[in-house]
């Protein structure tokens, strides 16, 4: 599974991406919006995008939307700090996939095995 | 009916109950509404009643100015008939006299048989005479016919037979004399055949005299005599009459014609006098008519009047007086309650925001936290892995590294939390001194990351020349997040907002915050301040931020102001003073 990560407060992109390599899940890092829209321009691919909310610039929402436009295939977790996920999607089937912070990783891991069924799973990375 | 009774000293004199309800004070429209009341029923009365008076004083003065000239001329005219009918009196006596002793002379005179033929003929055809007598120039009667014998008396020392011998006829005053009943002597002065002068007297009735004043006499407060020149009274007086039969009353000065005056008696009564110095064609006289009325007496009705329209007048005062004081007092009441449940709608709106921004407030603090805390959860989730995961940790040198991290995060945790301590201690605050520069940078921290999302820029010019402001720091503190954040609603993403300060004299400073977002429609401009006004859609906005931030602005004894052009933005020009006055804090 291949994992975009983005978020704004870098510390915390960092250590998640190295609990995910922990648990076996590549996570390609990157702190704001543009810089990982153009690496998607550029060619690379995603199984998985985990986008923060709000950042500077471009944020979560609109960033899904542009990189839905290059990769209709790419699914997409988002990370908010404010208020719970009601708040965004009350209602819609993405609520689910919205995150709040502080994160549970087991509950993230689940979320992206769940979005990742039918692809080849961390155990075919691994392998 | 009780009740009503017992509300009506309350209508009549309102409390407008104030009690414990100093916080509401700034909302009143009136500061004293007993003194309000006070001066609408002093107006309202002024109006009412003061040209009723001033009409009704000046209708007075004409009367009474018309009734005392037609009073005056009234006994004048009175007195003018009483002297002709006096003089008449005595001028067709002395000419009968005149006649008698020119027709007959003193020969036939002196003839007693002739002289009684003479008194009977007089006293049929003119009547009020009682005896006739000659008198020689020596002053020694000659002869006498009449119902007193008084042949031979001596006249010689008689006043009125002095006066007899300068003029050619004379009139004596009421006096007794020998016979000791009152009466007046006329006399004329003739010549004997041997040249020596002789006298013809009459004695003349005083009672037809009387008789002839008193049918002038016209009313009861009327009183009509004869006095002579030094005021002694001749003939009797109903009123006037003093010490000695003189009267007392001022004598008036001489005047050759009728007149009439105004005068007071010795009660201080006010009077009317007419008056008329008595002289005849044939013989001067030493009387002086009096015709003297009581003013009282002849205002009577014009009093009687009068005293109705005052009764008229003061039952019409005294029930416009209770029409305006009741209405008043419903009025201030009515402004009284309405001012009342505004201020408690306000304060309590009020109060409502505070809560609102508080929350707010510890809504965006929440937000703060939670990245920081995000932090400590991955980096000590990632420290369990390590240990949980990887068996590596004793050797490993990013361990410290991590653990640093952690403490990082709770450092910036702590930062926001003091800060946030820091600004809800600042609500129970009092006047301090404030750094205006540093205020805005802290409300401007709370905003710094939707300003981040949203693009906003924020440009604050507080130049270093602004004193520190001696103010309630809660109070500013709300009243510019409330603006700012009205700001933020205001603007799309990508605009900006500018606050800058400046001073406005020695002692105020103007604080302006503009944003160049959606600005105000002119129909709105006016009313932004009134409360529960809001452009928002139901549920949005309750339309008390501007208005609240309004009376924070008035608590603080400053003003607010707001220019915008649809389209362009909006600006608001707080103006508040550097220092607020004790007293007028008070």
């Amino acid at each position: 599974m291949k994992v975009l990560l983005v978020d704004d407060e870098q510390k915390f992109a960092v250590m998640l991406a190295k609990r995910l390599a922990l648990r076996g899940i590549q996570a390609d890092v990157y702190f704001s919006g543009e810089k990982a829209l153009e690496l998607v321009q550029q060619g690379n691919r995603f199984d998985v995008a985990i986008l923060d909310v709000k950042m500077p610039g471009i944020g979560g929402i609109e960033l899904k939307q542009r990189l839905q436009e290059l990769d209709e295939q790419m699914k997409f977790v988002f990370l908010t700090g404010h208020g719970s996920k009601m708040d965004y999607a009350a209602g819609t089937h993405e609520a689910e996939n919205y995150l709040p912070k502080p994160l549970k990783i087991d509950v993230l891991i689940e979320t992206l095995n769940r979005l990742t069924e039918g692809q080849p799973g961390v155990s075919d990375i691994d392998g | 009916m009780t009740e009503s009774l017992n509300k009506f000293p309350g209508a009549m004199w309102p409390q407008f109950h104030r009690k414990n309800d100093e916080h509401l004070n700034p909302y009143y429209t009136f500061q004293d509404y007993r003194q309000t009341w006070g001066m609408t029923i002093f107006i309202l009365m002024m109006t009412a009643l003061l040209p009723l008076v001033v009409m009704t004083l000046i209708y007075y003065q004409l009367i009474e100015t018309s009734i005392n000239t037609e009073s005056l001329l009234r006994t004048e005219r009175l007195a003018s008939n009483a002297r002709r009918a006096v003089t008449f009196f005595l001028e067709e006596r002395l000419a009968a006299l005149t006649f008698t002793v020119n027709e007959m002379g003193y020969d036939q005179l002196t003839n007693p048989g002739h002289l009684s033929e003479v008194l009977r003929n007089l006293k049929l055809g003119f009547g009020g005479l009682t005896d006739l007598s000659v008198i020689a120039d020596s002053g020694t009667q000659v002869t006498y016919a009449g119902p007193f014998n008084l042949e031979g008396k001596d006249y010689s020392n008689q006043p009125w037979f002095m006066e007899c011998q300068q003029h050619s006829a004379c009139v004596s005053e009421i006096f007794s004399g020998y016979r000791d009943v009152p009466h007046i002597v006329v006399a004329v002065k003739s010549m004997r055949p041997d040249g020596r002068l002789f006298v013809l007297r009459a004695t003349l009735e005083t009672e037809r005299l009387i008789q002839a004043l008193s049918s002038y006499k016209t009313g009861e407060h009327a009183d009509i005599f004869l006095v002579n020149r030094n005021g002694l009274l001749q003939t009797p007086s109903q009123f006037y009459e003093g010490e000695s039969h003189h009267m007392n009353i001022p004598l008036p000065a001489y005047s050759d014609r009728t007149r009439a005056v105004m005068s007071t008696d010795r009660n201080g009564q006010p009077i009317l006098i007419g008056y008329a110095f008595i002289d005849t064609t044939i013989a001067p006289t030493s009387f002086l008519l009096m015709v003297v009325k009581q003013k009282a007496g002849m205002m009577k009705v014009w009093l009687d009047l009068r005293s109705n329209i005052n009764w008229f007048f003061g039952v019409s005062a005294l029930i416009i007086a209770i029409v305006i004081t009741l209405t008043s007092t419903v009025m201030v009441n009515q402004i009284f309650q309405a001012d009342r449940q505004k201020a408690e709608t306000m304060v309590a709106a009020e109060r409502n925001c505070q809560l609102a921004s508080i929350g707010q407030l510890a809504a965006g603090v929440a937000h703060e936290i939670n990245n920081p805390l995000a932090l400590i959860n991955e980096t000590a989730g990632y420290v369990k892995d390590l240990f949980t995961i990887k068996q590596q940790y004793k050797e490993d040198p990013d361990l410290l590294e991590h653990i640093d991290s952690i403490i990082d995060a709770v450092e910036r945790c702590g930062t926001i939390t003091r800060q946030l301590l820091g600004f809800a201690r600042r609500f129970d605050v009092q006047n301090q001194p404030i750094d205006l520069n540093e205020m805005v940078a802290d409300v401007i921290n709370f905003h710094k990351k939707e300003a981040e999302y949203r693009n906003i820029k924020i440009h604050v010019d507080i130049p270093e020349t602004i004193p520190l402001i001696e103010t309630d720091r809660g109070k500013l503190q709300q009243i510019i997040l409330n603006l700012v954040n009205n700001a933020f609603q205001a603007i799309a993403n990508g605009c900006f907002l500018d606050i800058r300060a400046e001073m406005d004299g020695p002692e105020h400073v103007r604080l302006f915050i503009r944003d160049n977002g959606c600005g105000i429609s002119e129909d709105h401009l006016n009313k932004v301040f009134e409360p529960f006004f809001t452009t928002k859609k139901e549920g949005q906005g309750t339309g008390l931020g501007l208005s609240i931030t309004y009376g924070l602005v008035q608590k603080l004894h400053g003003n607010i102001t707001v220019q915008s052009k649809t389209g362009q933005g909006t600006t608001f020009v707080v103006t508040l003073p550097v220092q607020i006055k004790k007293e007028s804090q008070s």
